[in-house]
């Protein structure tokens, strides 16, 4: 991730809002027509010499997600057919980290909007770690970020007791390969939903 | 950085001085015993008694050959000059004095006999630089084990010239990938006899042997979290020893074999814990936020070194066994990992980053003393022989991770090929 850390500090108030915004729009249905990314006014934003309101913010919406057209109806039965359609977004991490970056705190918070809207749902938060450090160590840093993640949901309302963490270390990498691309892919919590 | 020692260059420096021999980039050990140099050793063809099978005489002697030409501590006069030799009928001490001639130090003579179901071999040593017998003894066993019989003299050998018996009954196990899922193999140190031993179609790590070659203990995912179960291969016996949250990894057995030094933890933390080879409650031994993973027990069962991010990059760290007096140990790397102690308690082998690319280091305890071998690609997980002269490890310098031992000369001879083949263990021997 090349943010600067004054574009990170920059964006903090620009993601409160979103999320603040997440929530108020929780139930709406129909999405703008294009949706802004949240980041890249952020980060495309004048250096702080420059006066810092020139226009408006954008309005924030809820990002398109699948959710929005089955809210207030049952989820698909089959697990695997409702593990396959995506609901949640996995979250990535940097090199031999477990902290959470900001990118995997929003994919989280949208998560846990989904997740406390079906309270039922059970999951796994699986750890996962690219190739490049010894395979029990990745063990460890897997278990990690499982449980960092587990621990950022818990915040943000979710039931712990509906979370299950395992570490698989390197041993089941996403991506195949040997460079950067790849790795990035593998350094991940991946969630699988085990019940509803 | 600056302070370490960098093994090639000065191989590379040596080896130029010394002239002929080719360039040698890469040893992993420096002769243990400082002194000691090979013994040259006679090897004629053992005399057949009675009724012997010939294949099963020549299998014999080429095991007994290539065992001990694999060793530190012997090597088999080669045959150019053994070929000068000419037998003197009836006079032994004549020909051994040839022998002595075309720069043997010691002659290996014997005889093999079939009787019955049996074998018998008898071998006498002589020490050709006095003419006397330095040892003799009659080895028997059942018809189809020439090569264990051989293994075995060739065992004893050792063991005359080192005081350590030799590594040819010892046995690597390993985790293998090639039927598709990672599983529990063990082979013979030289990457001869590979034998599957789990077929759980799962994820199996990890494997460490009790001293005595009587238990394996590892980690398994086979019923979806990782477990700390432990095998007893001779029985096929199976228990499981930890279900604690967390990793259940890298098992290490106390000396003594009472006792399992490993890797769990809930809430994200890693932290070493011990439980009884008999079964029982793990207790936990550090109590440091973050990764401590991969304990190895000291020869003396005294200390365990392991691995733990408390002051941030994965160092390594020892502790007393009772988890007391604990000292960081590596200073120098931006990452040490995987610690195995060496059996003479001196030396402890472990895996660095270098140039971010995984080498293997030893450190000595008594000096501090680093040293770094640099080889082509990646190479971890270092495993040393029980006698403490060979180490194990991982290269991916094919483009496949394969295990490697050290050859007399301390470089490596690669001994897997089938599949990526990963975390060797050594043990003396199968019990």
């Amino acid at each position: 991730m090349p943010w600067s850390k004054k574009a990170m500090l920059r964006m903090g108030p620009v993601v409160a809002l979103a999320l603040a915004a997440c929530a108020h729009h929780a139930k709406v249905v129909a999405p703008a027509p294009t949706p802004v990314p949240v980041t890249s006014a952020a980060a495309t934003a004048s250096p702080a010499t420059t006066p810092a309101v020139v226009k408006p913010e954008p309005t924030m919406v809820a990002p398109v997600r699948p959710e929005a057209e089955v809210v207030g109806t049952e989820l698909p039965a089959d697990l695997d057919q409702l593990n396959r359609a995506g609901y949640l977004k996995d979250a990535f991490f940097d090199t031999d980290k477990s902290e959470l970056r900001e990118d995997a705190r929003q994919a989280l918070a949208e998560d846990a909007a989904w997740l406390k809207q079906h309270p039922s749902v059970q999951l796994t938060l699986e750890g996962h770690c690219d190739e490049r450090n010894t395979e029990d160590y990745n063990l460890a840093l897997g278990w990690r970020r499982a449980n960092a993640v587990k621990a950022y949901l818990a915040t943000l309302g979710v039931a712990s007791e509906h979370m299950t963490t395992i570490s698989y270390g390197e041993e089941r990498p996403f991506a195949i390969g040997h460079d950067e691309s790849a790795w990035a892919q593998n350094r991940r919590v991946h969630f699988v939903i085990t019940g509803h | 950085m600056t302070r370490s020692t960098r093994t090639p260059l000065l191989v590379l420096l040596l080896t130029a001085l010394a002239g002929p021999l080719a360039a040698q980039q890469e040893v992993y050990l420096k002769v243990t015993n400082p002194g000691l140099s090979r013994v040259v050793l006679g090897l004629p063809s053992f005399a057949s008694v009675g009724t012997i099978d010939p294949s099963m005489a020549s299998e014999f002697l080429t095991t007994l050959r290539r065992d001990l030409d694999q060793t530190v501590a012997i090597g088999v006069l080669p045959n150019e000059q053994a070929r000068l030799v000419v037998v003197e009928p009836g006079n032994a001490a004549l020909t051994r004095q040839r022998w002595r001639a075309v720069g043997a130090q010691f002659l290996l003579e014997g005889s093999l006999a079939g009787a019955g179901s049996q074998l018998v071999a008898e071998v006498r040593l002589w020490d050709l630089s006095t003419s006397e017998v330095a040892y003799a003894r009659r080895f028997e066993a059942g018809v189809g084990l020439a090569a264990t019989l051989a293994h075995t003299i060739a065992n004893e050998l050792v063991k005359l010239f080192t005081g350590k018996t030799g590594p040819f009954s010892s046995r690597i196990a390993f985790v293998s990938d090639r039927t598709g899922a990672k599983e529990l193999w063990v082979m013979r140190w030289d990457g001869d006899a590979q034998q599957q031993l789990t077929s759980y179609r799962s994820i199996t790590l990890g494997p460490a042997w009790s001293a005595d070659g009587t238990l394996l203990a590892f980690t398994s995912f086979l019923r979806t979290a990782p477990e700390l179960l432990m095998l007893r291969p001779s029985q096929g016996s199976l228990i499981t020893l930890s279900t604690l949250p967390g990793v259940n990894s890298s098992p290490s057995f106390s000396p003594d074999g009472t006792r399992i030094a490993f890797a769990a933890g809930g809430d994200g933390d890693t932290d070493i814990y011990v439980v009884p080879a008999a079964g029982g409650a793990p207790e936990r031994l550090t109590h440091t936020r973050g990764i401590n993973t991969q304990p190895a027990w000291s020869p003396s069962g005294r200390q365990i070194v392991y691995t733990s991010t408390a002051t941030g990059s994965p160092q390594l760290y020892i502790m007393d066994a009772e988890g007391t007096n604990t000292r960081r140990l590596t200073f120098e790397d931006s990452f040490a990992d995987e610690a195995a102690w060496a059996p003479d308690g001196i030396r402890i082998a472990y895996t660095t980053r270098v140039d971010q690319r995984f080498q293997i280091a030893t450190l000595d305890l008594r000096d501090g003393r680093r040293t770094v071998v640099e080889g082509p690609g990646r190479n971890e997980s270092p495993c040393w022989s029980p006698d403490g002269t060979m180490l194990a490890f991982v290269s991916n310098r094919t483009g496949s991770a394969q295990i490697y031992i050290t050859d007399p000369n301390g470089q490596p001879k690669q001994i897997t090929r089938d599949g990526s083949n990963t975390q060797p263990a050594w043990v003396v021997q199968l019990q």
